[in-house]
């Protein structure tokens, strides 16, 4: 991958506001947790850094790109039958908009939810 | 060092969200309309110089036509390098194959520096640009 001289802090802003586009009009938002947002949102700058892309930091990278690109951050929509589910993403970046207390949601495989 | 404002283009020719290339005492310029603040930075991608203004502007955040880099207009910082094609499943023709493997192979020693950023102001109408 290409080098890069990114500034984590710069790169997590943008990062907020080009993800806050494309999970709004999906239902979602970003999680409540700020400690827990800047922890997710800095692990993909470096995910991004390395690979070129900000991949969903709780999932491993497989080296198959088809598999590898349905885990690209926010990977909402390929995922959305146990997101809606479970009414978060896996790693707690995002979380449905009627969600307040992130804490209290159930954590459900994805076999259970019967779509993955 | 002491300013030097030139006249570029007038308000009326860049909508909000628009850009404009400009080239100014031989200095290439995008000039950006971000919601009705006007920015102004080089021309060329601190990456693979390719022109600017032929990428997408969203808000402050300027992406590359080319290999999608993206810089923060405001100060020219670079928030991110080239995100990688896929060139599909298909194996390329041995001389493709082994072009592409040079073209990466050198790529990957090619850094993506933040772009220069230059001061603007309005006057009655038009663009201003401080070319020093």
């Amino acid at each position: 991958m290409s080098k890069s001289l990114v500034n984590i802090e710069s790169r997590k802003k943008s990062l907020h506001y080009f993800f806050e586009k494309v999970v709004g009009p999906l239902g979602f938002k970003f999680t409540s947790d700020e400690d827990l947002m800047n922890f997710l949102l800095e692990q993909e700058v470096i995910l991004e850094s390395k690979h070129g892309i900000p991949f969903c930091p709780c999932q491993p990278l497989r080296n198959d790109r088809a598999r590898d690109m349905q885990i690209v951050c926010p990977c909402i929509p390929f995922h959305r039958k146990h997101f809606d589910e479970i009414k978060r993403c896996w790693c707690g970046l995002f979380i449905h908009k009627d969600i307040i207390d992130p804490d209290k949601l159930p954590q459900l495989p994805p076999k259970e939810v019967n779509n993955e | 060092m002491s300013e030097r404002f030139i006249k570029a283009i007038s308000t009326d020719e860049i909508a909000p969200g628009g850009m404009k290339a400009v080239e100014l005492d031989g200095n290439e310029i995008v000039i950006c309309n971000s919601g009705g603040k006007y920015y102004a930075i080089q021309r060329r991608c601190g990456h693979m110089n390719a022109p600017l203004d032929m990428g997408t502007l969203d808000g402050i955040y300027l992406t590359c036509p080319m290999h999608c880099a993206q810089f923060d207009i405001t100060n020219g910082e670079a928030l991110s390098g080239p995100v990688p094609s896929d060139i599909g499943h298909e194996i390329p023709p041995p001389f493709l194959g082994k072009y592409l493997q040079n073209i990466g192979m050198l790529m990957k020693h090619v850094r993506t520096e933040s772009i220069r950023t230059y001061t603007t102001k309005l006057e009655a109408g038009w663009i201003q640009i401080n070319i020093k």
